[in-house]
């Protein structure tokens, strides 16, 4: 896929009035506020207070997306490459050999699911993830699939694989049917592929899109203003977006058999995919405590 | 002390810092019918009078790993039986051996560096793993891998607890290790019901950005000193759970000033709940625990839980 192509697919994607369902969560910023954790000092200039609240949001982001990145981006990664060779397989071949690979590439994906399930030991994450991921795939079947016209149908760069269309469907399908939990990485990894958007992109977007929703969240629970949370983007955002994008890029799930060392050890166990802010966890866990709250994760 | 006697033909390296647990209940005692284990690792069972019950100390020569270190320790509980596994004070991780570092051109000499500790339990229908040793604590530039695998039969239960602190803290050492990785899995038949896999690293990569420094370790889990998860699972805890579940849903939190000094969330699974804790003080979170699984001491007895938590 050319270039602009995959320029326009990213603005289509980065729209944040897209219903995904973000816009309901904070991804536990709401309870790492109410429990104490967003401080900024009682100074008397002001000057001094926007730097530290900037602070204090800058250093949420950071080690929100880190253990983001580093748990979920993998799965990302795996989604986005099992549908990718599916395509790349199907592609000229028979109907019935379409089967064999679809039933294939589903087994992947339900098991890069499960996998995903039994790694997010919180139930609030878990609400929001599912929430988020069978959102997009709503989104694919209603809002990127193509449009009906009056003649032939429209015949552009964009134009996807039957095959992968269906797959979509027919996955959204097992979702509603609870056969999977259709986790947002997952969901993710699977929609962009589908449309063709690369690996890296793919990845990226996601970061970003992450670190986007903590600010819009930052300004519905008022904390910052919207005009800040626009230099944090704009200034500091993208590098800390680069920074986990980087060192997650080439993880994978470890869910394809690895290489096996001659002691039975998986070599690749302590390089897969983890939680790295323990503090998130507990505190993400306990959204649902909180007396009020305006988000749902 | 069961030594494996067959084993001695094996080249010492490939046994180092390996152990087999296998404890059987025959009639109402509970025997250790396998108990052996190589330098460093070493296993102590003292008798306790409970039916069905048994001790082993996991314990290591100095009291902690270096880099280079390997535990690999299997354990198998038989139907019926109750095993407690406990440790003796924190296990230390030392930091790596510097020397080899410069040296490290095969990747069998970059694994001299790293302490690894591997458990792997087969735990039987209607039998209990208590897995609860003291914290770890990673001394400054350590690097410590974990894994622990759980395989239970239907009808199995364990507590496993996996915690850390900040390190040698009364020497200023304060989240200053390398690394630190734990992955607990717990399998129940063919299903994978829980993978917790924690990365706890120090960051090195360049960023080269002005705005934004990396986040230290210290910076991401200063705020408290002691980090831990407890996961329960199966019959014999329910009780257990059901207090803990109770509990945990009549915490009510209000906007807070100040972060508090102790916290805890709890996450229900099918038949069980992961359990995380964070407390300022070590203290803090060993109170809690001690505290929260009194109740175990219906299934084990009061002097064989005595042992833990001390």
């Amino acid at each position: 896929m050319d270039e602009s192509t995959q320029s326009y697919i990213l603005l289509l994607l980065a729209d944040g009035n897209l219903p995904t369902g973000s816009f309901v969560a904070s991804s536990g910023l709401e309870s790492y506020v109410k429990h104490g954790f967003f401080t900024n000092s009682s100074s008397s200039s002001s000057t001094a207070t926007a730097a530290q609240t900037n602070k204090a949001i800058v250093d949420f982001i950071q080690d929100s997306l880190g253990t983001y990145a580093r748990s979920a981006l993998p799965f990302v990664s795996d989604a986005h490459i099992a549908m990718s060779r599916h395509n790349s397989m199907t592609s000229g071949l028979e109907e019935s050999l379409h089967r064999d690979s679809e039933a294939s590439t589903l087994q992947q994906i339900k098991d890069l699911d499960f996998l995903y399930e039994s790694m997010t030991l919180n139930e609030v994450t878990r609400r929001a993830s599912k929430a988020q991921g069978v959102a997009l795939l709503t989104l694919f079947s209603k809002g990127f699939s193509s449009p009906l016209m009056p003649h032939a149908s429209p015949n552009t760069e964009l134009s996807m694989s039957a095959s992968l269309e269906h797959f979509v469907d027919h996955y959204k399908l097992i979702v509603r049917r609870e056969e999977a939990p259709g986790h947002l990485p997952i969901c993710w990894g699977i929609l962009t592929a589908t449309l063709g958007l690369s690996l890296d992109r793919s990845q990226h977007l996601h970061l970003f899109l992450h670190a986007r929703s903590l600010l819009s969240a930052a300004i519905r629970l008022n904390i910052l203003g919207p005009y800040a949370a626009q230099q944090v983007l704009l200034h500091v955002v993208r590098d800390v977006v680069a920074q986990h994008h980087n060192s997650c890029k080439d993880l994978r799930s470890g869910l394809s058999p690895g290489v096996r060392r001659q002691d039975g050890e998986e070599a690749d166990d302590f390089d897969g995919p983890a939680t790295t802010w323990p503090l998130g966890e507990i505190l993400a866990a306990r959204h649902d405590l909180q007396h009020s709250r305006i988000f749902n994760s | 002390m069961v030594m494996d006697t067959a084993a001695s033909s094996v080249p010492p390296q490939k046994l180092a810092g390996t152990g087999n647990i296998t404890l059987h209940l025959h009639g109402h005692q509970a025997v250790f019918s396998e108990l052996s284990y190589c330098y460093p690792l070493k296993l102590l069972s003292p008798r306790i009078a409970e039916r069905a019950v048994a001790i082993a100390y996991v314990l290591s020569y100095g009291g902690g790993l270096v880099g280079g270190d390997r535990i690999n320790l299997r354990t198998d509980v038989g139907s019926g039986a109750r095993l407690l596994l406990l440790t003796q004070g924190s296990t230390k991780i030392f930091k790596q051996r510097v020397g080899l570092r410069a040296s490290s051109v095969h990747p069998a000499s970059a694994d001299g560096e790293r302490t690894i500790q591997v458990i792997d339990a087969a735990i039987s229908a209607d039998a209990l793993l208590l897995l609860l040793p003291d914290p770890v604590t990673c001394f400054s530039d350590a690097f410590y891998n974990q894994k622990q695998t759980f395989r239970l039969e239907i009808g199995a239960s364990i507590v496993l607890l996996d915690w850390i602190t900040a390190g040698r803290v009364s020497r200023g050492e304060e989240w200053d290790f390398s690394r630190y990785c734990s992955i607990n899995e717990v399998w129940v038949g063919d299903k994978r019901v829980a993978r917790d896999a924690q990365l706890l690293e120090k960051q090195t990569q360049q960023s080269g950005s002005k705005f934004v420094p990396l986040r230290s370790l210290k910076d991401r889990l200063g705020h408290y000193s002691c980090y831990a998860t407890l996961l329960l699972y199966g019959p014999l805890v329910v009780p257990t759970i059901t207090t803990l579940a109770q509990r945990y849903a009549s915490v009510q939190v209000y906007q807070q000033n100040v972060p508090p000094d102790f916290v805890w969330s709890l996450a229900s699974l099918e038949n069980g709940c992961v359990v995380r804790l964070a407390g300022k003080e070590t203290e803090l979170v060993k109170f809690w625990l001690r505290d929260s699984l009194k109740g175990l001491e219906s299934v084990v007895g009061i002097d064989a839980l005595r042992n833990a938590f001390v």
